[in-house]
């Protein structure tokens, strides 16, 4: 397993340090404007905007706090751009090195699946936590953090939500990928679903009627930069046993299923979805 | 558990949705044999390979390979197995070498560093290209490299010449009989007649999915057919032709040209057409597919 944990982690190397680095500079950029984002009249500065809008974006009032800055320049929109590469990544994962006919020799190997399997799981999770971790180091760095008054371990909070979140749309991509014909189309249906809930969560901001809607969504129980002042350990938990519950499920049909070999025979939907879309 | 065969299929049956890849293929392959499994493309032979590796799963039947079965030890069976797939594809962005540690790393790094560099020099491969600079000819040669760098107990070899330069053809035969004087077991699947009457001592040929026949290299010769094309620098007498041994006639041009279809040695034809005046002549070896038709008809006559 940690074979090939190491080269998958590898493999993903250059988009670690890409997303890692890209976050870092954005946020060592957007916590050197915090000083003065925090002095201007928020309220007179955004009566210039149209109500809905303000809604849409929730806490958007509160951006001379330090959490609420966080939240609207960072954690709100980062489930969204982080998730392109948590979506790619798990799309990927395996499905990528099948279609291009890798996975073949691999297998071929005394490496039994479930390592191959959760030895690749594992290099998604590390992925995603380094870039977090990078990320985060804009805004943790001195002196430019100082104006934001907040520990190193308080800055690190929010990031625990947004890895689950970004673990449960990266599952879900590996879910697809194993139980649809292509890794694209399991990334495509992840990236519109993920798209999705954002929109329909800003929605129901303007909306009550769709409230009781976005309690089945996972980005209800994302707390964002708010969750500096204290996790909500239950929605975490939870967001983080659905990821997990979705990576037994891609693993259990990754070990069931044929490796597939382009050209040889028809790509397919795996087994049980075959059976629904023919009864349908 | 050394008395078991390298390899005993019975009954393997397997389908991609409504079309049978494999229809009941029954096999066995004696350890430290080498042992051709020769079918025209789309016959079973790949199938049938990746069922022994547990990377795709039968409808029916039973698989043992070295003893073992593949969907129950898949680890196990690996562990003992080189395998070269047919269609071999690599990760682009490694180098020759490193692709090969980290195989061997799968291996558990129980690999003889030196022997890989014997490998590589005797295939003429530099280890340090990018494996995305390699034609298809170098990138066999480390899918046979890779098969053969661990000395495993049994070789899986499906179209292990594929691509290669004649030279390296005779090469990688050397090193599948090395491995064999080694102790292995060698499978290996082919389209090519003659690649088989070389290396096996057992054939077993797949059509359809099914086994039609397992025989030794030397009743292939029976089924070696080809078409020859002369062209007569002045018309000629084609009686000279006429109830020689193997040889029918296909299409002539009014004594200018002639096609004929030889079963077997030229030899009485050679000999024929050595008193005529030639300005050209060709062979075509049929494809696997027309011979086998041509073959299985004249038996089901002959029935």
């Amino acid at each position: 397993m940690f074979t090939e944990l190491k080269f998958a982690l590898g493999r993903l190397r250059g988009r670690i340090l890409g997303w890692g680095l890209g976050l870092g500079i954005y946020s060592l950029w957007m916590v050197s404007l915090f000083a003065d984002v925090s002095k201007i009249d928020i309220e007179a500065y955004l009566e210039a905007f149209p109500k809905e809008m303000m809604a849409f974006f929730g806490g958007i009032m509160e951006l001379a706090s330090p959490q609420g800055y966080l939240d609207t320049y960072y954690f709100n929109y980062m489930t969204l751009i982080v998730g392109i590469l948590a979506i790619g990544v798990g799309a990927g994962l395996l499905v990528n090195d099948e279609e291009r006919g890798i996975l073949d020799l691999i297998l071929a190997h005394p490496i039994g699946r479930t390592a191959l399997f959760w030895g690749r799981y594992l290099s998604l999770v590390l992925c995603l936590v380094i870039v977090l971790l990078v990320g985060q180091l804009g805004w943790i760095l001195p002196p430019a953090s100082a104006n934001m008054n907040l520990t190193p371990v308080e800055f690190l909070m929010p990031c625990l939500p947004l890895l689950a979140v970004l673990l449960l749309f990266g599952s879900l991509a590996l879910l697809l990928s194993m139980a649809l014909p292509s890794g694209r189309l399991a990334s495509a249906i992840s990236g519109g679903l993920l798209v999705a809930n954002y929109l329909l969560v800003g929605m129901a901001n303007l909306n009550a009627d769709l409230k009781p809607l976005i309690e089945f969504t996972p980005l209800h129980y994302y707390q964002g930069g708010y969750a500096i002042a204290g996790i909500e350990w239950g929605w975490l938990v939870g967001l983080l046993g659905a990821s997990v519950l979705m990576a037994l499920a891609a693993w259990g049909l990754f070990t069931q299923r044929d490796i597939r070999v382009g050209g040889e025979h028809e790509w397919r939907l795996a087994g049980p979805l075959r059976r629904l879309a023919r009864r349908a | 558990m050394n008395d078991t065969p390298a390899i005993e299929i019975r009954g393997l049956e397997k389908s991609y949705g409504p079309v049978w890849a494999l229809r009941g293929v029954d096999l066995e392959v004696a350890r430290g044999e080498v042992f051709g499994f020769l079918g025209p493309n789309g016959a079973g032979k790949t199938t049938t390979i990746r069922c022994m590796l547990d990377l795709i799963r039968p409808q029916a039947g039973m698989i043992r390979v070295l003893g073992l079965d593949p969907q129950a030890e898949p680890t196990a069976v690996r562990a003992q197995v080189g395998y070269l797939p047919g269609e071999l594809n690599l990760e682009p962005n490694l180098r020759v070498g490193a692709t090969l540690r980290y195989l061997a790393a799968l291996r558990g790094n129980r690999l003889d560093w030196a022997f890989v560099q014997e490998l590589s020099e005797r295939l003429q491969l530099s280890l340090d290209t990018p494996v995305k600079n390699l034609s298809k000819g170098n990138k066999q040669k480390v899918g046979v490299i890779q098969a053969l760098m661990a000395r495993p107990e049994l070789l899986l070899l499906d179209e292990p010449t594929s691509g290669l330069d004649p030279l390296m053809q005779q090469e990688v035969y050397r090193l599948i009989r090395e491995a064999q004087a080694g102790g292995a077991t060698v499978f290996f699947s082919s389209h090519v007649i003659s690649e088989v009457e070389v290396l096996a001592s057992r054939v077993s040929i797949i059509r359809h999915g099914r086994i039609v026949e397992t025989v030794e290299p030397r009743q292939l010769l029976s089924m070696t057919t080809r078409r020859v094309r002369v062209r007569f620098m002045e018309r000629v007498d084609l009686a000279a032709l006429d109830g020689l041994p193997g040889v029918s006639l296909l299409a002539q041009d009014d004594g200018l040209s002639v096609t004929v279809q030889v079963e077997g040695a030229v030899d009485a034809l050679i000999k024929a057409l050595a008193a005529l005046p030639i300005a050209d002549l060709q062979t075509e070896h049929p494809s696997l597919e027309e011979l086998f038709l041509a073959y299985y008809e004249d038996q089901k006559e002959a029935a």
